[in-house]
């Protein structure tokens, strides 16, 4: 896999108050089912910074004692690659599903459907319960929210601000066009989720989370489709403030790595701006010029907070690298 | 005197003097004091001592005068900021009721001890966060003092608080902005913002961008808009400025409902175009802005006159 080098003077470069940004490192969101054979192989191929675990109730036996029985493995599996666990739970039966998914080795649970704030609480106090019960640190487990109803939206302050587990929106496009009776046929030439997809990455923002989606028409067919295709969405994506995707295929993956981060050239060049305006500031001045741009405050600060990002991601790859080792 | 009419207000720089002794020679409606991010920080303490003699040089052509101020450094920077010909404190990145009512009570007490009329002071809260935006509401009711214009949460702190790169060739910020922009007319505050007007060069200094940026706010319906440079002024106050045709149609519109309700109609007709309350409600907003632009010009013009004359 590509690898970039580390940059300097991140280390060394702190700003009041500040704090990390993005909150984490999840430019790729990869879906898979415990039920798969290959679900290890899979999730360690993807190179996928989070696997999200979706399961089906068995018909015909005790589905809570059989998903208990799997799921420990399953995360296990999900994990070899380096990548973050999340369990895919449904709102309308959380409290059976958390129960019976919920072990140790997950960073959080994605929940979908959510209408209310009262669906993340009544999560939380559930959560709380099961971590106590099975030796999970209290207070670690996150919860994050699938957007896919009209309720989610409209409450979606309230809902980040439910509970101090939240942690990211996760924008389900297609899901979301039948909860609000929309064609999902991506046919407009503008978004027609341009103003939500805005709302869910400024609320999630306002909480110290963040927001995963695909812009248009990606996010809306979300299809395999070619690498530069998927490329120009997710710099979009980027643009837009989405810090990661879900991919529907692993095609996505690589993609969403490389562009949910500053570039390399993006790195180079904060570098510069952190140099040149400290060497500005030494010298009295409250400006100084780099390429015919007016380099400020605003503007180093900027720098050390997405070179920090950069170095971040960075630090993410060689992680997931050393666990392919 | 006329602070409602913020057509361009720029920003400019106290120390130096190139900057604040020229700007009453370009005709703003408002210049804007920064004592923050323009001022390197081993400068702030001296930006502060030229405030007040800025206040007078600045506004000799009629302009109001703004002062924008620091987050970290309220309780220092508003015994500067506050003086009689001040129009607006700017309070920068604010997030929370609190910081609205921390620097109200400063500013009440700096007015009663500097013979300012109460509350004559407007008090703004700059909005360069998301989480400023979404609590945007309670910031705008936190304090009694009136707001003329509200508008924000797009620009480089916002970017960075978002993580996006700015200038891009589509609207970066659909929800804060609006969102902002709905929140100040929910309370009849003037909006200036909300509208998304492409820039994908990030330059400051271009008429044609300003005249295009004007077009875009004048269409919406929206009054108010700043600069970061000279070039951006003229194009922005003619842009902003209703047209004599928008002006005589707008009469036309009144003169035309006021008849049909003085009949006992209430719909009617002009040139195949239906007038009804809310075209006569329309056409009444452009004739009370085209009135305040002609008193703020005029007295600008009366400002300009007496400066040059001195």
């Amino acid at each position: 896999m590509k690898t970039q080098t580390l940059r300097s003077p991140s280390e060394n470069a702190s700003i009041a108050g500040e704090k990390p940004m993005p909150k984490y490192i999840r430019r790729s969101l990869f879906p898979l089912s415990i039920d798969d054979p290959e679900l290890g192989g899979k999730a360690q191929a993807s190179w996928a910074d989070a696997i999200v675990l979706d399961f089906a109730k068995k018909p015909g036996c005790d589905w809570q004692e059989d998903l208990k029985a799997r799921m420990p493995a399953a995360i296990h599996a999900a994990a070899k690659g380096g990548a973050e666990v999340f369990i895919r739970i449904n709102r309308n039966a959380a409290a059976a599903e958390l129960d019976a998914a919920v072990f140790s080795g997950i960073s959080g649970v994605v929940l979908k459907g959510v209408t209310a704030p009262a669906d993340i609480v009544a999560t939380a106090g559930r959560l709380d319960a099961l971590e106590a019960g099975r030796g999970i640190e209290p207070g670690s487990l996150e919860i994050d929210v699938e957007v896919d109803t009209a309720g989610a939206v409209w409450h979606s302050l309230e809902i980040a601000r439910a509970s101090r587990r939240f942690g990211f929106f996760l924008v389900n496009e297609p899901a979301l066009c039948r909860s609000l009776g929309m064609q999902s046929a991506p046919a407009l030439e503008f978004d027609p989720l341009e103003y939500i997809k805005s709302q869910l990455i400024a609320v999630a923002t306002s909480v110290g989370g963040q927001a995963a989606g695909m812009s248009y028409p990606l996010g809306l067919r979300p299809e395999d489709a070619g690498g530069d295709a998927v490329k120009a969405a997710v710099r979009r994506a980027r643009d837009t403030g989405f810090k990661g995707a879900l991919c529907p295929g692993a095609s996505w993956i690589a993609a969403c790595n490389e562009g949910f981060r500053p570039t390399a050239e993006e790195a180079d060049y904060y570098v510069k701006v952190i140099e040149v305006f400290a060497e500005g500031l030494k010298r009295g001045m409250a400006s100084v010029p780099i390429d015919g741009k007016m380099i400020d405050v605003p503007v180093d600060v900027r720098a050390k907070l997405y070179l920090k990002w950069a170095n971040r991601a960075q630090a993410r790859d060689d992680e997931k690298a050393r666990a392919h080792e | 005197m006329n602070n409602r009419v913020s057509r361009c207000a720029m920003f400019v720089t106290p120390t130096k003097p190139r900057f604040i002794d020229k700007a009453w020679t370009r005709g703003g409606d408002v210049y804007i004091l920064d004592i923050e991010d323009s001022i390197a920080p081993a400068e702030k303490e001296r930006c502060r001592t030229l405030i007040r003699e800025s206040i007078e040089k600045a506004s000799k052509g009629g302009a109001s005068i703004y002062v924008r101020i620091n987050k970290p450094f309220v309780d220092a920077d508003l015994p500067y900021a506050v003086w009689p010909g001040v129009d607006r404190i700017m309070l920068p990145k604010t997030e929370s009721a609190a910081e609205m009512q921390h620097a109200h009570e400063i500013i009440s007490r700096l007015e009663l001890e500097r013979g300012i009329p109460p509350g004559t002071i407007e008090l703004s809260p700059m909005i360069e966060s998301a989480l400023g935006a979404v609590n945007i509401h309670e910031l705008l009711t936190a304090t009694p003092r009136k707001i003329w214009s509200q508008g924000g949460a797009t620009g480089y702190d916002m970017a960075v608080n978002l993580g996006i790169e700015m200038f891009a060739s589509f609207d970066q910020y659909a929800f804060p902005a609006a969102y902002v922009a709905l929140a100040a007319m929910s309370l009849d505050i003037e909006a200036t913002g909300g509208v998304f007007v492409p820039n994908t060069s990030g330059r400051v200094d271009q008429g044609d961008q300003a005249a295009r940026q004007a077009a875009a706010l004048h269409a919406a319906g929206i009054h108010h808009s700043g600069a970061l440079h000279p070039a951006f002024i003229q194009p922005l106050i003619s842009g902003l400025t209703p047209t004599e045709e928008e002006i005589a149609w707008a009469k036309t519109v009144v003169e035309a409902f006021d008849a049909l309700a003085d009949a006992g109609e209430s719909v009617g007709q002009i040139d195949g175009k239906v007038i009804d309350k809310y075209e006569r409600d329309t056409a009444k907003r452009t004739l009370d802005w085209a009135a305040a632009c002609a008193a703020k010009d005029a007295y600008k013009a009366r400002a300009l006159s007496r400066a040059e004359a001195g």
